[in-house]
Formats: C-alpha cells, sequence, structure tokens
C-alpha cells in the first residue's frame, strides 16, 4: 500500500496538504462552487480536501469511480472511501428568498453559520494575510442575516440531520465585546429554539465579563483562534489581530475561557504551515496547560500568494500532530467535544498515528444519538449550575 | 444580564443548591411538628398554630429565602388556613389604615420626586450653604435628614447619590483614600437613617408598628405626637453622627469650588420652577400640616388618600409616572405582617409566649423597653426593619400587657430602633449605597457604625427616661 493510504490520520493530513486531482464528474459536481470536496476516508475519517486551488493540480492522489464505489489512489495503491452526501438544504433558500448555502456550511459534525460576513480588519487593512476572505466586505457588499434567517437555516441543518452543531463564527468589529453583543440575539434564539450546541468563534473580548456573558447566553464551547503561536510571526501575518486585541490578551481570555467552559470546549486554531513546526509545538503546550485544544488546520495557499514555510511535508507536519495528540492527552484535555471535522485533523483522530487504539467506550458514546442528547443535557445542567445572576429578586428593606 | 461564573467544583454547587430543598423540606417538616405536637397549658390549639406561622415566617424573613412580601403572602395564605382567624377577618386586615397610609406615602413621595421638586431643594441647599468644605458636609448631612422627615429615606439616599458622587469627582476625591470623600458619602448615609426615624414619613416601618399596634390593642399613636418624642433623639444623634465623622475623618481638602460648578451646572439644567413643582410642594406642604393637626380626627391614611386624589384631580402626576415609585412588594409586606400580628395576639399566642419566655427574665418596664430596644437594633442590622417589627412587636405587645405597661411605649422601643442601621451595608440601602461609591469600605462602615448603634440605644433610653415623662409619656 501507499506511504500514507494505509493510516487514515496520516491520510488526512496528507491529502489536506497536497489535495486531490478529480475524473469523475459526479465529484466534481460536488466540488463546484465549494472549497474542497468531503470525503468519507476508512475508520470514518472524514476530511475536506482542497480540488480547486492550483497547488492541487500536482497532487499524487486522484479520486476515482469504479460501479458506485469510490476509491482513493495515490498511482500504486488505493483505499476505499465514501462521498459525503451534499446536505439537500444547500439547494433550498429561507422564506426571504436566501439559499441557505450562503449561511451555513457544514463541515461534518458541525454546521458553521456566519450571521455577518462582514470583518472590519479588512476595512482598516489590518487583515490576516493568509484569509481567503471570507469576511472581505467588499465580496459580501455588508450583508447581516437576520436572526429569523437564522433560525430557519439552523432549523433546516438540525431536521436535516446534517450535524448536531450548530457553530457561529463572526469577524472582527470594533468595540469592547469581541462581537458577542451582536451574536446574543442568534444565540439567543437558537437555544430557544433547539435542543443543540452552539458553538461561538469570536474574537476575544477586553474583558472577562463578556466570557462570562458568552457562557451564560448558551454558547456550549468557544473559539478564539490564535492561529499564529510565534509572536513576531503573528504581528506580521495577523497585523489586524496584534495590533486591536494582541497576543497576550488572546492568551489571557482563552486561559479564562478555560475556566469557564467545560473541559474541552475551548479551542484554538494554530495554522500548520505559517510558521515553524518547534513553534506550533509551543503553542500546542502553552495551550494545553490551560486546558484549551489546540485545533491545527492546514494552510491552503492560494493561487496569488503563497506565505507557507519551505519546505512544508507531510514528514515535517506528523510530528507536530503526534505531539498534540501526546499533548492533549497528558493535560487530561477531553476529546469529545473537537472531533469529526472535515477542515482539521482533531487530536482524536491523531490517536491512530500514536497507538493502535480506537478511543474509548465514552468516544462511541458521544458520537451517538443518545450521546449527543446527553451531551446538550449536560451542558444545559451545567450552566444552570455554575450562572448566577447578579441581579436576583432584590426585597426592600 | 449581569451574570457571574460559579468556577467552584461542579459537586460543591450541587450540595450548596441541594440546601435550599433541603431547607424547605426541613422548615416545613417543622412546622408541621409544632402543628401537631400537644398543645401545651395555656395555649389554644389556634394559638400552636399562629406560633408555627410566626416561627415559619421568623425563619423565611430573618434568612431572606423568598422575598419578604412572599413570606407575609404566605403567612396570609396559612392564617385561615390553620383555622387561626377566618378568611374574612385575615383579608380585611389587610384593607388596614397603615397599608393605605403607606401607599399614599408612596405616590407624594413619587410625585414630589418626578416633579423634580425634591431634586431642586437638594441643589438648592447646596448652593446656599455649601460654601466651604466643612458647610457643604453639613448641607449634606443635614439636607439628607431633614428630606427624610419628609420622604422615605431609600428614597433620599437613592436621589441624593448621584448629586454627591458628582461632587466628588469635581474635587478630585480618590476612592478609599480620601478622608473628605468617606465624610459626605457616611453623611448621606447617617443623614438618610437618622432623619428617617424623625417622622412617620422617612420610612414605612413606623406606619407598620401603628398599624399592628391599632389592630391589636385600638390604641394608636399621632403624627405629631409621635415626631415630638423622637425629636431629641434625632437632634442628638445628629450632633454625634456629625462629631464622630469629623473625629474619624479630618476634612483634607481646602475648597469646594469646583463642586460648586456642578451644582450650577444641574440647577441651570432644571431651568425655571415649573407649576408642577410649586403645586406639588403646596400639596406636600399642606399634607403635612393636616398630619401634624388634624391626624387623630381624619386618619393618617385618609389625609395621605385625599392628597393623592387631589395631585390626579389636578393632573399633577400621571399614574404611570409614580408607578415605578410605588413598592408593592413592601405593600404586601405590611399588610401580611399585620394580620400575623393579629392573629398572634387574637389566638393568645403573643401573651403564652411572654409568659413563657421574655416574662421571665424582664421583669419590669424599663427592663422590657431597654432589652426589645437593644434586640430592635441589634436585629435591623443584619435583616429588614419591617420583619423587625413583624417579629417583635406582637410579642412585645402581649408582654406590655402582661405588665399593665402602655403597649405605645414598646411600639417606640421597637420602632424608632427598628430605622437605626448603621453598621453593615445590608442594613438599609442607605448604607449600601455609600458603600457603593467606593468611598467608604464595609470596614469603615462597621467601624463607625458599632459606635453609633451604642450612642444611638443609649441616647434612645436616656431621652426615654428623661424627655418623655416631661411630655407624659414614660414607663
Amino acid at each position: 500500500m501507499g506511504k500514507y493510504l494505509d493510516n487514515p490520520a496520516s491520510l488526512k493530513i496528507d491529502l489536506m496538504l497536497r489535495g486531490i486531482r478529480m475524473e469523475d464528474p459526479v465529484v466534481k459536481a460536488w466540488a463546484c462552487g465549494s472549497s474542497g470536496v468531503d470525503i468519507l476516508l476508512p475508520q470514518d475519517t472524514l476530511v475536506n480536501i482542497p480540488c480547486r486551488e492550483s497547488f492541487t493540480k500536482g497532487s499524487p492522489y486522484l479520486i476515482k469511480r469504479r460501479g458506485e464505489r469510490y476509491f482513493i489512489t495515490d498511482g500504486k495503491s488505493e483505499v476505499p472511501v465514501k462521498l459525503v452526501q451534499r446536505p439537500a438544504f444547500y439547494g433550498k433558500t429561507t422564506s426571504t428568498g436566501v439559499p441557505f448555502s450562503d449561511i451555513a456550511t457544514v463541515h461534518g459534525s458541525y454546521t458553521v453559520v456566519t450571521p455577518s460576513k462582514r470583518c472590519d480588519f479588512f476595512n482598516r487593512s489590518i487583515e490576516c494575510k493568509y484569509c481567503a476572505g471570507n469576511f472581505n466586505v467588499e465580496g459580501a457588499s455588508d450583508r447581516v442575516f437576520s436572526v429569523d434567517e437564522v433560525v430557519e437555516t439552523a432549523e433546516a441543518v438540525l431536521k436535516e440531520g446534517a450535524s448536531k452543531i450548530i457553530y457561529l463564527s463572526i469577524g472582527f468589529s470594533p468595540g469592547d465585546d469581541g462581537g458577542i453583543e451582536f451574536l446574543r440575539p442568534y444565540i439567543t434564539a437558537i437555544k430557544k429554539n433547539f435542543n443543540c450546541l452552539v458553538a461561538v468563534e469570536a474574537l476575544p473580548p477586553k474583558q472577562n465579563r463578556w466570557i462570562d456573558e458568552t457562557y451564560a447566553l448558551g454558547a456550549d464551547s468557544v473559539l478564539y483562534n490564535l492561529e499564529i503561536f510565534d509572536k513576531e510571526l503573528f504581528e506580521i501575518i495577523c497585523p489586524g489581530r496584534a495590533a486591536q486585541i494582541g497576543r497576550k490578551r488572546y492568551l489571557e481570555a482563552l486561559e479564562y475561557a478555560a475556566r469557564i467552559f467545560p473541559n474541552g470546549t475551548v479551542a484554538s486554531h494554530l495554522i500548520v504551515g505559517l510558521e515553524p513546526p518547534g513553534s506550533t509545538c509551543m503553542g500546542i503546550d502553552c495551550l494545553t496547560e490551560m486546558g484549551v485544544v489546540p485545533v491545527l488546520p492546514i494552510y491552503r495557499p492560494s493561487s496569488e500568494k503563497d506565505l507557507s514555510i519551505s519546505p512544508l511535508t507531510t514528514e515535517i507536519i506528523i510530528p507536530v500532530y503526534k505531539h498534540l495528540y501526546k499533548a492533549v492527552t497528558k493535560r487530561k484535555v477531553n476529546l469529545n467535544w473537537v472531533r469529526d471535522i472535515s477542515m482539521v485533523t482533531t487530536p482524536a483522530e491523531i490517536r491512530g498515528l500514536v497507538d493502535e487504539s480506537k478511543g474509548g467506550l465514552m468516544e462511541s458514546f458521544y458520537k451517538s444519538r443518545l450521546g449527543m442528547k446527553t451531551a446538550w443535557g449536560l451542558s444545559s445542567l451545567r450552566r444552570k449550575l455554575r450562572v448566577v445572576d447578579k441581579d436576583p429578586d432584590g426585597s426592600e428593606h | 444580564m449581569a451574570v457571574e461564573i460559579d468556577t467552584r467544583p461542579i459537586w460543591l454547587i450541587l450540595a450548596l443548591r441541594a440546601l435550599r430543598p433541603v431547607f424547605f423540606a426541613v422548615l416545613g417538616l417543622v412546622f408541621i411538628f409544632v402543628v401537631q405536637m400537644p398543645t401545651p397549658d395555656g395555649l389554644t390549639q389556634a394559638g400552636q398554630n399562629a406560633i408555627a406561622v410566626f416561627l415559619l415566617c421568623l425563619v423565611l424573613w430573618i434568612t431572606n429565602a423568598v422575598p419578604l412580601a412572599i413570606t407575609s403572602l404566605f403567612a396570609i395564605v396559612l392564617v385561615p388556613m390553620l383555622g387561626i382567624l377566618s378568611n374574612k377577618d385575615t383579608y380585611a386586615l389587610f384593607g388596614n389604615e397603615a397599608v393605605f397610609f403607606i401607599l399614599g406615602a408612596f405616590i407624594l413621595a413619587g410625585a414630589v420626586m418626578h416633579s423634580g421638586l425634591s431634586n431642586r431643594i437638594a441643589l438648592g441647599i447646596m448652593q446656599r450653604y455649601g460654601g466651604s468644605p466643612k458647610k457643604l458636609l453639613l448641607s449634606i448631612f443635614l439636607l439628607a435628614a431633614v428630606l427624610s422627615f419628609f420622604m422615605s429615606e431609600h428614597a433620599v439616599a437613592a436621589m441624593l447619590f448621584p448629586i454627591v458622587l458628582e461632587i466628588s469627582k469635581a474635587l478630585g476625591l480618590k476612592p478609599g483614600s480620601s478622608n473628605y470623600g468617606k465624610l459626605i458619602f457616611f453623611s448621606l448615609a447617617w443623614g438618610c437613617v437618622i432623619g428617617g426615624v424623625a417622622t412617620f414619613l422617612g420610612g414605612a416601618r413606623v406606619p407598620l408598628a401603628i398599624g399592628i399596634l391599632k389592630e391589636t390593642t385600638g390604641d394608636t399613636i399621632g403624627f405629631l405626637e409621635y415626631t415630638v418624642a423622637v425629636m431629641p433623639l434625632v437632634i442628638i444623634m445628629l450632633f454625634v453622627g456629625y462629631f464622630l465623622l469629623t473625629r474619624f475623618y479630618p476634612i483634607d481638602i481646602t475648597g469646594v469650588e469646583s463642586a460648586h460648578e456642578i451644582i450650577a451646572k444641574r440647577i441651570k439644567g432644571l431651568g425655571k420652577v415649573s407649576f408642577s413643582e410649586y403645586a406639588v410642594g403646596f400639596v406636600l406642604a399642606l399634607t403635612i400640616a393636616a398630619w401634624m393637626f388634624m391626624g387623630r380626627q381624619l386618619g393618617l391614611a385618609a389625609i395621605a388618600l385625599s392628597s393623592v386624589v387631589v395631585l390626579f384631580v389636578f393632573r399633577l402626576v400621571r399614574w404611570k409616572d409614580i408607578e415605578e415609585y410605588v413598592n408593592w412588594g413592601i405593600i404586601l409586606m405590611y399588610g401580611g405582617a399585620i394580620i400575623l400580628g393579629t392573629a398572634l395576639d387574637k389566638s393568645g399566642a403573643a401573651k403564652w409566649i411572654v409568659s413563657e419566655s421574655v416574662g421571665q427574665w424582664a421583669g419590669s418596664p424599663w427592663a422590657v423597653f431597654a432589652i426589645f430596644s437593644l434586640l430592635a437594633i441589634l436585629m435591623t442590622e443584619a435583616m429588614s426593619n419591617a420583619a423587625v417589627i413583624a417579629v417583635l412587636l406582637p410579642v412585645s405587645i402581649g408582654l406590655a400587657q402582661s405588665l399593665s405597661m402602655d403597649p405605645t411605649l414598646v411600639t417606640f422601643a421597637i420602632a424608632v430602633p427598628a430605622g437605626l442601621a448603621f453598621m453593615f451595608p445590608m442594613s438599609t440601602p442607605a448604607n449600601a449605597i455609600a458603600v457603593s461609591s467606593n468611598y467608604v469600605t464595609v470596614r469603615d462602615m462597621t467601624k463607625g457604625g458599632i459606635i453609633m448603634c451604642v450612642v444611638a440605644w443609649a441616647v434612645f433610653n436616656l431621652v426615654a427616661a428623661f424627655w418623655w415623662p416631661l411630655i407624659g409619656m414614660g414607663y
């Protein structure tokens, strides 16, 4: 078998790094308009494989169809895979006529919902250098989706069972709250209408009280994405984040959030490929020490700009992922929350690179329907116990 | 929503949360036990039930496990349910004159505040008399006290707080370290507390006490009679308060020009005196005069409600303007307290409690007066002053009757000290407001409060011993 084909975890990393070529018209149609194609590798390992960027043309991998079955081959050997069904709701619209696919994107166990495509870093020309422009104000013409539109989208996602977690994501907006005031009505409405888990990706607020508010509102998980751990590279590649928030505040906010949110539900992206592996490993140690789950997406260079370190190969980055797995298990960070995400290789998936075990009973349980309901129930109970209203019903003296 | 996240271990939070249902379950069991236990000699079943309700309310009022008003509603439900009083009698007690007097006083105070008159008077006095640090301090102290003669002390503290806070900022006083900062906020709190006991209007506790007195004995206390009896205490405590404050915290600033600018700016912002300010002021003055000179004939509540009607007839105020000033919770609480007090009296429970407990060691009127005033002044530091009255007054009236002592005296012994809360922020909202400024710490308040508490109790007893006989009262 090929170099990485025999191990789904390493194959996922290699596929994300090198992309895939396509011949089959069905797969091509799937990938049309998407950032990549969602494939289910052996051992239910979900991956979103780049297929449109120019670097994918040189990929050794090809996805091919034989009868009703799909295979990924590197020219020497092949593994059977499954093409993830495109969610049916992608083809539908809200009652206001907005395509659901404009508002939400399924990434495996969670669906990213972006109520606003704004990121004020673009307005100030201090956007992150790697950003593909998802939040580009020019491209998105300031469209803010209403609470009703987002609720309709969440309903469509959950009804279809496309994923079980609604992941609300916003860009930078001026203010001390990191965007939580903006997200408040969305979180409240989703929590009011559905028994689902909600994750929030926002910018670290200036005061910790906003983190308390985020948890109290109903967010079950929070992500403040540092993206780059190296101080100097962070300032160069993420000038907006460095100037408006600062690396120190990122780390402070993550540390505080890890004390407020349940174990394993506070995460931060560290992009692999934008800084030396050693630096990423230091970031992993720093974050896991705080109880934060480092999530390691792989940098996808665009045709216009390539910021990646050189050489960037699977051989170089696999040790980083192994280090991640060892760090999270050493610090006893719960891995049940950040898992089954197509865009990143999660610590739970890396287990296959480090040992042969397939995860415990608990992991299987939390993947089940009953497990998700249990997670939701426990998360709600924990919130009920931990959140204290500071304006209780007072009585006149 | 202002929230806080409890980061203690979940097991500990669960255990603490479980305490509440356990607390109520235990309370319920104790209540049932007291109701079901064999009736002691000298006590009727109704009396025993009344004691059970009293104990239940006592625990709930002290712990504040549910809002005070809800405890009162619970008492209203239990009294007829346990056959202590009939349904008709129980709910009729809610129509007590004291309850309607309190309602009228709330509406009048609301009208005065809404018109802006109280604010204008406060600012005017500060501008007129606050020419130096000492004079400004004195004007805040006396203003808080004198305004509390006519309005709820809580309302006065809330009204003056933003003005005093702005003055402290204009003077550049540093929270925590500035003596003058401490002085002006202590003046605000203590002025309100001392002034609040001068008349029926400083707080609703005196009308509550009189309501219980009237329901249990048929006696009452007149507006003027009360003020004349208490005024020496108020004057002496104002002197003592000012003396103590300026000794504890010597004035550490030399001028107050910047404060004057702020006051002048605020006065300018008020514009000229409006017709409604004149008219509301006139109605209030007339009402106070009627309370003083015709209170006994017409009834305090009738006067208060007549004034309210006048305010609305002449459209000096709209209902939605004063709605926020009417504390319905406290009205419910007082109604329930009166019902509970009457239940204890009519069932004979109050007399039985006295004969079995306090009566053993409070053998003389003097001792009764001293002990109950001490209990009241200590209890009010930790619990609602209205709850102090609801808990102590029915028992003390029973004791007074058994000693052939005038029940109005024990009403004074409890109603007046119940308003003298100096020690802690939770003792009264005026103290809480002072501490919330960050100029006065809890430690400062406790230190000064202990001395004020002891002095107030001693002065009150001395006034009762030496002043009251001169005006035809006394034990």
